[in-house]
């Protein structure tokens, strides 16, 4: 007998679309999916990459020919930080305008510098399998992230460089945005260290606390970034905490017109 | 029929009752007619909430104070424009550059289209109190229009940003992630627009101050400083 009632036909099924949430890093493995295999061939490419898929620039960075991307990242972290110290130099204007991104930029380059080995030794003693390429190309991909960020910042630090007198209010702006980017700099970084098998975070962590330290004493080594003064370098030696320390005893002192 | 297809001045009520999914569909899609309906909604609703807003002092002030409401919500907008596009993947919300922009010029067309129609309550109010002069100190009324326009301004901003965090959360999939966006653009957003105001005022005005664009202070010292040196003069 024939079915009156035939069951209708199950319609396909619609999937809802893939919301763009970023992965959980770490649950999977490095280049499981296939757009991380994806080559990234110049530096627009490079910056979108290390926004949007992180995993990707991780797993370039353990190709070989990785030496190109970590030119290409260690080319925007210059090229952004030249544009951050542009902007930074705007409060004082004259010869800060092309001091204060000389500076920034070779304070920036200088610091990752003077980093990179004990980076590598912490790395290693860990656990962490990579090598020193890769190690180079986290910290250049910190960097490159650090300073895309702080492009972004720039046009509200603008904005607070022409309205405001105050160097300790400028020196704090600046702090806090560098402090912002760097953090989701270390956090690329991390995230890099933890897809090299390595036992232990404690070594990075030790590290972290190393790099903001110095970082934080280059910009009193390097000073002034923000004020004026006669000589393009410091002639007198300062820790960074009491070179603030000065700076917020004495604000009249301390204004743009001032040496410090 | 197709997201560009139903650009009208009708679709503003759309953002107002909130319909993530069509929202979702317009910020996907690049319309430069879509951006030049919303940026005329700024204009025209910040700008007559403005011209309320400034009205009591003089009908210069109100020109001015039209002008500038509107200034304030373009330029922060368009100055973390850059900052809020890379903020969103760096905290989980895989978006274009474009959808950001998209979705938060999105909230400050709802907030500004609030302030539209809030603007003839607000000239009454204005209309119905004594005249701000130098000769009647009438602080009560001033304290008592200061306040309202504090909670018009409120509500506009609050139904803007949750409209806001259901776009967000419709684009995202995860509340959490959208909360976690939202706070971060807000973060940004009233840290520019605080400072931003405080360079653009007065907006009410001062009887015994004159009217003006700009205060000849415009450029000394910032909002936050004010701020910090009020408190300090408080706990003194």
């Amino acid at each position: 007998m024939n079915n009156q009632n035939p069951i209708p036909p199950i319609p396909p099924q619609v999937l809802p679309p893939i919301p763009p949430v970023m992965p959980v890093s770490g649950s999977r493995s490095l280049g499981d999916d296939p757009s991380e295999r994806v080559a990234i061939p110049n530096v627009i490419v490079a910056i979108e990459a290390i926004l949007r898929q992180p995993r990707r620039v991780i797993f370039q960075l353990r190709q070989p020919g990785a030496g190109r991307l970590i030119a290409a990242m260690l080319f925007v972290s210059v090229v952004c930080s030249l544009i951050y110290g542009v902007v930074a130099g705007t409060f004082s204007g004259g010869m800060q305008l092309w001091a204060a991104p000389v500076k920034i930029a070779a304070g920036l380059m200088i610091s990752a510098l003077i980093c990179l080995p004990s980076l590598y030794i912490f790395a290693c003693l860990g656990g962490s399998q990579a090598r020193l390429v890769e190690v180079s190309g986290l910290l250049a991909g910190l960097l490159m992230l650090m300073t895309t960020l702080l492009i972004g910042f720039a046009p509200v630090a603008w904005i607070f460089s022409q309205s405001t007198e105050s160097l300790a209010w400028m020196g704090t702006l600046h702090l806090i945005f560098w402090f912002i980017a760097t953090c989701f700099g270390l956090r690329f970084l991390e995230a890099g260290f933890s897809h090299s098998n390595a036992r232990s975070l404690a070594g990075f962590r030790t590290w972290v606390v190393i790099f903001l330290l110095v970082a934080l004493q280059m910009t009193t080594a390097l000073r002034p970034i923000l004020g004026t003064a006669k000589t393009f370098l410091p002639t007198e030696k300062k820790f960074f905490l009491a070179h603030w320390g000065d700076c917020l005893k004495a604000p009249d002192e301390a204004s743009k017109s001032e040496s410090r | 029929m197709g997201a560009l297809d139903e650009l009208s001045p009708r679709e503003i009520s759309v953002l107002l009752r909130g319909e993530p999914e069509r929202i979702a569909a317009w910020t996907g899609q690049w319309s430069a007619r879509r951006l030049a309906l919303h940026v005329v909604v700024i204009i025209v609703g910040a700008g007559f909430y403005g011209a309320a807003m400034g009205w009591w002092r003089d009908p210069q002030q109100a020109l001015f104070t039209a002008l500038k409401f509107p200034l304030i919500i373009l330029l922060t907008s368009a100055a973390n424009a850059l900052l809020n596009a890379m903020l969103a993947p760096l905290l989980g919300l895989n978006i274009p550059f474009r959808q950001s922009f998209s979705a938060i010029l999105t909230s400050f067309v709802i907030a500004a289209a609030i302030l539209g129609a809030f603007s003839p309550l607000m000239a009454f109010l204005i209309w119905n109190a004594p005249p701000m002069s130098s000769a009647t100190p009438s602080e009560s009324t001033y304290n008592f229009i200061k306040l309202t326009q504090v909670a018009v301004i409120a509500f506009a901003g609050v139904t803007g940003n949750v409209r806001l965090l259901q776009l967000l959360s419709r684009l995202g999939g995860c509340r959490a992630v959208a909360r976690r966006v939202l706070f971060a653009w807000l973060a940004g957003n009233l840290f520019l627009g605080s400072q931003l105001s405080w360079i653009l005022r007065p907006f009410i005005g001062s009887p015994s101050l004159p009217v003006e664009f700009f205060r000849a202070t415009a450029l000394h010292g910032n909002f936050y400083e004010n701020v910090f040196h009020s408190l300090l003069q408080l706990l003194q």
